[in-house]
């Protein structure tokens, strides 16, 4: 991958280690956006 | 330290996985984000002295108002003057000073409540945190590019997500923990801003620390450049020092300009607007916003709050989904909808209020939203299409200036055209059609100018010399 037009697979485990990385990222994001649903369902009330 | 920040470290191994790259990001912008939901603490900082009602002595919402000002000047600002600097220095170390100015900023500002001194919350959060946000900013645009070369809007809509997002988590946080730290004597705001800087400090350098640069070369496994190139995607690259100089530089910029400042203009009056236009008819009753009783305004405060609320949901939806689009569907057509329909949206949106349909007002306005969002999250790979990737991040930077005069100008002209109509006796409901005309205007102009851009002219490319010379010095700034 050191070398010039490397391109490469990412290594099998990387996926677990990338679901942990989005989930401090996703979770504030999803609850936030709750918040905001909830803020913004009193104009379909 | 400085090893631990330097461009060398933070070069990929073998493996790496490059969808760790944008959690990194989203780390960052959704902390600097936070920038939009400031509002929430100018109530309880207008009565930091009083605690239940503002006393001799306390602050103004319009003084303290001007944060924002400072906010969109030193994003700006800071994004031109050091985006050079972090082309040199990589997106490490730019993404820990952001850390830095945003978090501390927070702690002077904290400071400034404690001793009541308002320049303090303006040098702490408005000037030094304004730098944090600029560098926060386009500190992962450039690396984002290079790491997802086969889907360079999304991957640039996905940061820049979370700056739209950022104010989501923000806002109602710091309502909480304002709540958690009130006393009798407190307002809680100045021991919020230190739990809210702590907090961003840390995301943001976890954030930092997640860079990863590709190494020379990389392209994502089985991944080829399309043969047929289009026009408008060059392999050349062009130098900052020389991307102003293009007339596709400045073309773009009033691309930016225009569509931010009818955007963010709507976003200032969205609450009021929906209340004034449609007034009892909200909550099914007869009669303008003036009518109603004190009960029945606060209901068309709350669906106010709402409207502004779906606005900013459609405004990082648009972020995503419009950047992502655009890699299928070409930047300058991305940008031809965005002027185009946000044109006809503008034009249509007084007879949406003429009418009486609320769903066909809002709808516009979700519409229109969305393609403010999708404004700011396609532009990075448009500088990266027609000015290639090797200083897209400090090209950026120096386009965001036309964030900042539009962060002055939007709301500037909307509220003045709303209170000429006023003074000059048009009814308030009526008062903002005038105003979507000149917006839709705006929208023309960006049009008009999206339209002339034609790929950059090859006397401004960088030679292959230059270019290595270029990558050299990066490399001798890693060594």
């Amino acid at each position: 991958m050191a070398n010039n037009d490397a391109s490469e697979e990412p290594a099998g485990g990387s996926w677990v280690i990338v679901v942990l990385a989005w989930l401090p990222v996703t979770l504030p994001l999803l609850w936030g956006i709750w918040q905001t649903v909830k803020k913004a369902a009193v104009l379909f009330r | 330290m400085a090893g631990l920040l330097s461009r060398e470290r933070i070069v990929a191994k073998p493996g790496f996985n490059r969808w760790l790259v944008p959690p990194a990001a989203l780390a960052i912008h959704l902390s600097i984000g936070m920038a939009y939901g400031f509002s929430v603490f100018w109530l309880p900082l207008s009565r930091a002295i009083g605690i239940t009602e503002p006393a001799a002595g306390d602050w103004k919402i319009s003084t303290l108002g001007w944060m924002y000002t400072l906010f969109f000047v030193f994003l700006g600002s800071s994004a031109a003057v050091f985006g050079a600097w972090l082309e040199r220095a990589g997106p490490r170390k730019a993404g820990v000073v952001a850390a830095f100015c945003w978090g501390g900023g927070f702690m002077i500002s904290a400071l400034g409540v404690y001793l009541h001194q308002i320049w303090l919350l303006w040098i702490g959060s408005g000037v030094i945190g304004g730098c944090g946000l600029g560098l926060g900013y386009i500190s992962p645009v450039s690396t984002l590019i290079k790491w997802f070369p086969d889907r360079r809007g999304m991957a640039t809509g996905m940061a820049i997500m979370g700056f739209g997002a950022g104010a989501m988590i923000g806002a109602p946080l710091a309502d909480i923990l304002m709540k958690h730290f009130a006393t009798p004597t407190d307002v809680g705001v100045a021991k919020t801003f230190i739990a809210m800087g702590t907090i961003y400090f840390v995301a943001m350098m976890c954030g930092a620390f997640g860079y990863r640069l590709p190494p020379p070369g990389w392209k994502p496994a089985g991944w080829t450049p399309p043969a047929q190139k289009s026009a408008m995607i060059t392999t050349h690259n062009v130098h900052v020092s020389q991307a102003w100089k293009t007339p596709q530089f400045w073309l773009l910029w009033m691309v930016l300009c225009m569509n931010v400042s009818a955007g963010i203009g709507v976003i200032g009056i969205a609450s009021p607007m929906i209340q004034e236009i449609f007034g009892g008819r909200l909550i099914g009753v007869a009669g303008t916003l003036q009518e109603l009783t004190s009960q029945q305004k606060a209901q068309l405060a709350t669906i106010g709050a709402g409207f502004a609320a779906l606005l900013s949901l459609f405004n990082i939806l648009g972020r995503i989904s419009w950047a992502s689009a655009s890699d299928y569907i070409g930047r300058k057509r991305t940008y031809f909808i965005f002027f185009g329909l946000g044109t006809a949206l503008y034009s249509l949106a007084p007879f949406a209020g003429g009418t009486g349909s609320v769903t066909l007002f809002v709808l516009i306005f979700c519409i229109i939203l969305s393609m403010y969002g999708g404004g700011f999250a396609t532009i990075p790979a448009y500088l990266a299409d027609l000015f290639g990737t090797q200083y897209v991040g400090a090209i950026h930077g120096r386009l965001l200036t036309a964030w900042s005069t539009a962060g002055v100008l939007g709301p500037v002209l909307v509220n003045y055209i709303r209170e000429y109509q006023i003074d000059r006796g048009v009814p308030n409901a009526q008062a903002y059609n005038v105003t979507m005309y000149v917006l839709a205007g705006l929208l023309v102009i960006g049009l008009i100018c999206n339209l002339m851009v034609k790929p950059v002219d090859q006397r401004y490319y960088m030679t292959a010399d230059e270019l290595a010379a270029a990558r050299t010095l990066q490399a001798g700034q890693r060594a």
